[in-house]
């Protein structure tokens, strides 16, 4: 257990050019993981360590996530690089779902962004603890004080500083670290060599001052301290121990400062990643337990129980797949079977390494809380792996259904071959981006669940796969069902020259009640034979595929056979499909068929001052607001909002909120399309029949 | 619908002088802590909505998404006790008419209320009858509090429910018999009702009746698991 506390999880997440890779490639260089530095943008072409895809080091940004580990005085850490950017992908999900604490990258000139926002954001939608770094003290304009500020204000955190930088801007030169009251120098080439010294006079007043704020925020997290402030023996270690209390909680947010580029305050920063992020045991996982209808099951982190693995992030390599995994009890080595809990297939560890961004080295095996790469794993990216006695899942197996879909077209041939490459990766990755091609018209169409959700993709499509594509108009994924009972009997007879065709199908359709397609058979005596009623069945379905309304999916409907008739010599397979077809066009109409929308359950936020003009945005959306939560300056507004109103919405929210805005969205249900609107789309669809004919 | 209503715990008011809190008014609940005070709130909500009303759920202490799985927890169990099917009509008609307002770590002001109401009507056409204000500290909150929300009430034309937290320990009880913590502001208050376990299940008094003067033990026994009026006492 005691590795397992020396254990550190973290992302560094930061506002694209606040200098997360280079803060990246400094604690890789002083954990000697690598043994030369060099810059994002640097001119010996050799670019640094995170950024493993050409393209990023071109751009001089991070943008795919690996993870790599280090080591720091006694303590493991992996560092998952997590994207900067903000696409809401499932891919970012789970880079953050792995992490147990973060470094909070914030730039001394830019400050507290909007991206930052949503990050932060998004780390507390996760439950991650974190420290935050002000870097870029040495740039023009540095000003650590109203980054704090900002922490406070914008982020609505607790910060309280550990450090205050000695000179700034051009004459940033250490930290006085207000734990133990010292000045530190970083001196070396490299700024490998720390000098402690006095705090310089000229700082002593303020060290002072702020030392006393740093007391005040950490006792509320240690009776101890408090006694010992009041008694007047503090000692450093029970302020860290007060620190990591508070940030744990989440109600601290300690701030070191420094400058990567400069070689100032890293190995500080890295001595907090030690002591006050989490380690694996002080983070809760569950598990859904799929013989127990998902019940939640809090797993333990123990290396000797049964196995279970989260696959975060696959990566295709010269050398076949790898795939990122992060084990959370149980342990994994070299030569065990281990089982997929999607199709419960059985899988040989081959080769287990530790990853370092794009080096590996190969290891036996890997303990609970621990981050590793399985090699040639023929699996998808979000998958769990047990050893066969659990059958858990560390997410939901509920796959909802794609709500949009779009057609791509490959812009050359080129293309066509990277894009199906392109498409065969993101399908595996995330099970809610489908592909198919449409049998009428031969058009390559994807699908997914919003706007932004294909946007990425393909964006990804040309950023990874060099696959240039054109991108049709956003469909909306229309439903159609019944909301009525209605009788059907009908006869399909057909006599012209040789064989005949005979079948006669009666019973009723109605609303069944889950939503899904259900068949039922209560036809007696035979009327219909035993052997032709999966081809009555077979012929409603046929029927489902395109409603009469709008052409979309039927969904929703029970069919009950309950009589019939069949000719001794004409009846055949196919006269009883022929026959349910009839049937089915017979009674549809009768049925009151209405058109189904999909209804996105939206979350925005925005400072509190935009929340009138953003409500009346949903109001005008034909949106219906559920909530609206005030905390701090910040309004979160829930609402439910048909997908087709939803298309550009982005926009509208940026300019509605002077760009501080953001919002997000998820498939919540399918609702009734307005009468006024169905008939519009009722008619667009009889018009494009039409034309097509 | 119908069948709810005749078993809401709000029922009792049939029993008061106006048969109900009315508009411009504030009502309170009294409970000691675990008793239901929340659960006995969200019933009132229900009350209102099922009579055809818009209401809003203030809340300073939950998030939304919590404030939602209570009600949606309750409704669960209303349904299965009353053994009604059309859950997802009732489903329905809670989220078109009820909207949730949530105040966390301290944001709430009554000037925030007011601006966030004029918001909703201005810009989604949503006037509430009724607001529900949820997770309030009465014993803290000043007597210009509770004078800052009857203004409000008048002004918004609605009626405003709250919870007060009473205490076992504490047995102070003004001379009109409204105990602690609402015996200081009790001429603010319209309706004054008294959640309270007892051997059988629960009940709910009427302590105050607006300005009808005296109320000979006015009171409906609830079901401890379901808070609807039990069928005979």
């Amino acid at each position: 257990m005691e590795e397992i506390q020396n254990l550190r999880n973290i992302g560094i997440s930061a506002h694209i050019d606040s200098g997360k890779t280079t803060l990246t490639e400094r604690i890789l260089f002083y954990t000697k993981r690598i043994h030369a530095i060099h810059e994002v943008r640097g001119k010996d072409g050799v670019g640094a360590k995170m950024d493993s895809m050409e393209l990023e080091k071109e751009r001089g940004i991070t943008i795919s996530s690996a993870a790599t580990y280090c080591q720091w005085k006694g303590h493991q850490i992996n560092i998952i690089d997590t994207p900067g950017h903000v696409d809401f992908t499932i891919e970012v999900e789970r880079a953050l779902r792995v992490l147990d604490g973060a470094i909070l990258v914030l730039c001394a000139v830019g400050g507290v962004q909007s991206q930052s926002i949503t990050v932060d954001r998004q780390m507390n939608r996760y439950a991650v603890p974190r420290i935050a770094f002000i870097n870029k003290c040495d740039r023009s304009g540095a000003d650590p004080n109203r980054v704090l500020m900002q922490i406070r204000e914008k982020l609505n955190e607790n910060p309280v500083l550990m450090q205050i930088p000695i000179g700034l801007e051009g004459g940033f030169s250490g930290v006085v670290d207000l734990v133990s009251m010292k000045a530190v120098y970083f001196e070396g080439d490299r700024g490998e060599t720390l000098h402690v010294k006095e705090i310089p006079a000229e700082l002593l007043e303020e060290a002072k001052a702020r030392h006393e704020e740093l007391l005040d925020a950490a006792s509320l997290f240690s009776d101890e301290l408090t006694e010992a402030i009041l008694e007047e023996r503090v000692e450093d270690d029970l302020i860290h121990e007060a620190v990591r209390n508070g940030t744990l909680a989440r109600k601290l947010t300690p701030v070191f400062v420094g400058s990567a580029y400069k070689n100032v305050g890293v190995q500080p920063l890295l001595d907090a990643v030690n002591r006050y992020l989490p380690s694996p045991t002080d983070v809760e996982n569950i598990a859904l337990d799929l013989d127990h209808d998902e019940k939640e099951i809090p797993l333990k982190v123990d290396s000797k129980k049964p196995l279970v693995a989260l696959a975060f992030k696959l990566e295709v390599t010269p050398y076949g797949q790898l795939t990122y995994l992060r084990v959370y009890q149980g342990s994994i080595g070299k030569g065990d079977d281990i089982f997929i809990t999607r199709n419960r297939k059985k899988i040989k560890v081959g080769r287990l390494v530790r990853m370092h961004a794009d080096e590996m080295e190969d290891i036996e095996r890997a303990g609970a809380g621990e981050i590793v790469a399985l090699f040639g794993v023929d699996c998808y990216s979000g998958d769990t792996f047990t050893d066969g006695q659990l059958n858990y899942s560390m997410s939901t197996m509920f796959v909802p259904e794609p709500v949009i879909s779009m057609t791509i077209v490959p812009s050359d041939n080129k293309a066509q071959g990277n894009m199906s490459k392109a498409l065969n990766r993101f399908t595996r990755e995330d099970p809610t981006f489908r592909t198919h091609v449409d049998a009428e018209s031969g058009e390559t169409i994807i699908s997914g669940m919003g706007e932004l959700h294909l946007d990425v993709y393909v964006e990804r499509m040309k950023r990874e796969f060099q696959a240039e594509v054109v991108t049709g108009i956003p469909q909306v994924a229309y439903r159609e069902t019944i909301t009525a009972k209605a009788e059907f009997d009908y006869t399909h007879k057909k006599q012209t020259g040789g064989a005949g065709q005979f079948g006669r199908v009666a019973g009723f359709m109605e609303p069944s009640k889950d939503g899904s397609y259900v068949f039922v058979n209560e036809v007696k005596g035979g009327a219909i034979p035993t052997e032709f009623i999966a081809s009555v069945d077979k012929g409603f379905q046929s029927c489902l595929r395109k409603g009469a309304l709008l052409g979309f999916p039927v969904a929703g409907m029970q069919v009950t056979v309950n009589d019939g008739k069949a000719h001794s010599v004409d009846s055949s397979e196919r006269a009883f499909t022929q026959a349910a077809v009839g049937a089915f066009r017979q009674a549809y109409n009768k049925a009151r068929p209405v058109i189904l929308e999909p209804i996105m359950k939206v979350s925005i936020e925005c400072p509190s001052e935009f929340q009138g003009n953003v409500m009346a945005s949903i109001n005008q959306r034909r949106g219906l607001i559920m909530s609206s939560a005030e905390d701090g300056a910040f309004s979160a507004i829930d609402a439910e909002v048909p997908l087709a109103e939803m298309f550009g919405y982005a926009t509208v929210l940026r300019s509605l909120t002077q760009g501080k805005g953001e919002f997000t969205m998820e498939f919540s249900k399918y609702a009734k399309v307005p009468e006024s609107i169905a008939e519009d789309l009722k008619r667009e669809f009889r018009e494009k029949e039409k034309g097509e004919k | 619908m119908e069948r709810f209503i005749s078993v809401s715990p709000l029922k009792l008011l049939d029993q008061s002088s106006r048969k109900g809190l009315g508009t411009g008014n504030l009502g309170v609940l009294i409970a000691r802590a675990g008793v239901g005070k929340t659960a006995c709130l969200i019933h009132i909500a229900f009350d209102r909505i099922f009579h055809g009303e818009k209401l809003v759920h203030v809340s300073l202490d939950e998030t939304p998404e919590k404030v939602t799985s209570y009600y949606n927890v309750i409704l669960y169990d209303l349904v299965k006790a009353l053994d009604m099917e059309d859950e997802f009509e009732f489903r329905g008609r809670i989220d078109q008419n009820r909207l949730i307002l949530a105040y966390l770590n301290q944001s709430f002001s009554l000037d925030r209320l007011r601006a966030n109401l004029e918001n909703l009507e201005k810009n989604m056409g949503f006037k509430p009858d009724a607001l529900i204000v949820d997770g309030m500290d009465c014993k803290e909150a000043s007597r210009e509090t509770f004078e800052a929300f009857r203004r409000l009430a008048e002004e918004v034309d609605a009626e405003i429910w709250f919870s007060a937290l009473s205490h076992r320990h504490i047995t102070e009880t003004n001379e009109r018999g409204i105990p602690y913590p609402c015996h200081e502001v009790d001429d603010l208050f319209s309706i004054i009702l008294q959640l309270q376990p007892e051997t059988s299940g629960m009940r709910l008094k009427l302590l105050k009746d607006h300005d009808h003067p005296s109320i000979s033990d006015v009171s409906v026994s609830l079901d401890p698991g379901t808070f609807l009026v039990q069928a005979k006492e």
